[in-house]
């Protein structure tokens, strides 16, 4: 047994220990990988119980980390868990967030060396929300819940340990935002007017997912006045169509928070989430002048925006290539008339849904889910 | 009584992969210069062979260019640019 004073933490099997007059909280929080907010410490007891929520087995491999590819078992994601505060029972979702950003269309690699400041942005659908605890009311992007807040906490330590995402090192972001620290939600599917996000996209009711998106940070649309879809989706469209988002320049995916009276409103007078879709596809956007500035720089191609695009001083480009590329949710408090608009990191990754556990999706019999209900 | 470290970083399973030799002598060598298709890479890489090419009178000059910068270049296309040069300039210019 070593009596090493604290150091840097060896292999596992080499195992690290320190002497007792170590403050553990303190030692944890001076390591590199830390997010700068004090930690759980670990004990044996408490990371038993989160790998016994994950199914036993603590060196399974869920999944490796990228950039630096930390092989993270499920001791190691349970330590993750621990760390951040999160309870045994938030593990499914946690595993199955990091499982969905390993998947090679998330391009986590790039994700986390980039100049960007994407961040992945967790969205929980399903009975587990509530089994769980989670906000998907008021406040819902804010402190003040445990589930939410160390969900995305315990995702983002990964990010640092197993995926080595360090700032300075391999986290290249030039100014990073909040949501880097902890960025999940859950959908407030009692209070949307529509089928939960994932049984539009067919799965069951009774399942629950996770949905990962690369995101910006959340953006306001404030709307008082607006009593039709058009005036709530007009205010959205003016928030997607600035030229100065990754999506502009690059396309890709956005997701769209529309607040609980934004969403009943448009949905009594008809709307559907495929029609408010297209109402934002078709008319959030730029003038490919405006994206190049009129060529004030040099001649422009832009070769991350879709080849079809005509490249005409007044053409329209689409803030995204394709309707579903807006990633619709209903969200947030029974009062107030605000929405926000989410802007992605570009056409270089897709956004990423997953069953938490061992749900499957399956075709849904009708247009928007609505029939699973 | 000592205390235990929980490790949450993992391991990381790699092999070692040595540096091909660097090139004695720039002269007569096929240049390739792989564009990452950034921004302003391309116009990095236009100073950088103009800038070689005072001194330099290379055998060739073959440009080439990743699909996307967000992701490693195809495997053909390292094979192509190793089979094929003697030296590559790779440049990021955001």
């Amino acid at each position: 047994m070593a009596e090493a004073a604290a150091a840097s933490v060896k292999a596992p099997g080499d195992e690290l220990w320190v002497r007792d007059d170590v403050d553990l909280a303190e030692w944890y929080l001076a390591q590199p990988w830390s997010d700068g907010l004090p930690v759980i410490v670990p004990t044996e007891e408490k990371v038993a119980d989160v790998v016994e929520a994950l199914g036993g087995e603590p060196d399974f491999v869920e999944c490796k980390v990228p950039p630096r590819m930390g092989s993270l078992t499920r001791q190691v994601l349970a330590i993750n868990i621990v760390l951040a505060g999160a309870k045994p029972e938030y593990a499914p979702v946690v595993r199955a967030a990091l499982v969905a950003m390993a998947d090679a269309r998330l391009n986590l690699n790039a994700l986390q060396a980039s100049t960007h400041m994407a961040a992945p942005l967790v969205i929980v659908n399903g009975p587990i929300r509530r089994s769980i605890g989670m906000n998907a009311g008021c406040n819902l992007f804010g402190p003040g819940n445990r589930a939410n807040a160390t969900i995305g906490r315990a995702i983002r330590l990964v990010m640092l340990t197993a995926g080595g995402g360090i700032a300075g090192e391999l986290d290249k972001a030039t100014l990073g935002h909040p949501g880097k620290y902890t960025y999940c939600i859950a959908e407030n599917e009692e209070q949307s007017p529509w089928a939960p996000y994932h049984v539009e996209q067919g799965y069951r009711p009774e399942d629950s997912t996770v949905f990962v998106i690369p995101a910006e940070a959340p953006h306001s649309v404030t709307n008082h006045v607006a009593n039709d879809p058009q005036g709530i989706l007009d205010s959205m469209v003016s928030a997607m169509s600035t030229i100065a988002s990754n999506p502009a320049v690059a396309g890709g995916a956005c997701a769209v928070i529309l607040g609980v009276e934004h969403a009943k409103m448009i949905a009594a007078h008809g709307w559907r989430r495929a029609d408010v879709r297209a109402y934002l596809w078709s008319n959030a956007g730029n003038t490919f002048g405006e994206l190049s500035f009129n060529h004030r720089y040099g001649k422009v191609y832009n070769r991350s925006l879709p080849i079809w695009c005509k490249r005409e001083p007044d053409s329209f480009i689409p803030i995204v290539a394709r309707p579903e590329d807006i990633h619709l949710f209903v969200a947030g408090g029974a009062a107030g008339r605000f929405s926000a608009f989410i802007p992605g990191w570009g056409n270089y990754a897709t956004p990423v849904l997953r069953p938490i556990d061992s749900a499957q999706a399956t075709a849904a019999n009708c247009i928007d889910g609505t029939c699973a209900l | 009584m000592p205390q235990r470290i929980f490790d949450p970083c993992g391991i990381v399973e790699a092999s070692a992969k040595p540096l091909a030799p660097r090139a004695q002598d720039l002269a007569g060598k096929r240049l390739a210069v792989l564009d990452n298709t950034k921004w302003n890479g391309a116009k990095l890489l236009d100073a950088v062979v103009a800038r070689l090419s005072q001194d330099v009178r290379f055998a060739q000059v073959n440009r080439y260019k990743k699909e996307t910068f967000t992701k490693p270049a195809a495997p053909e296309l390292l094979r192509e640019i190793a089979a094929n040069n003697d030296l590559a300039v790779i440049a990021i210019a955001d």
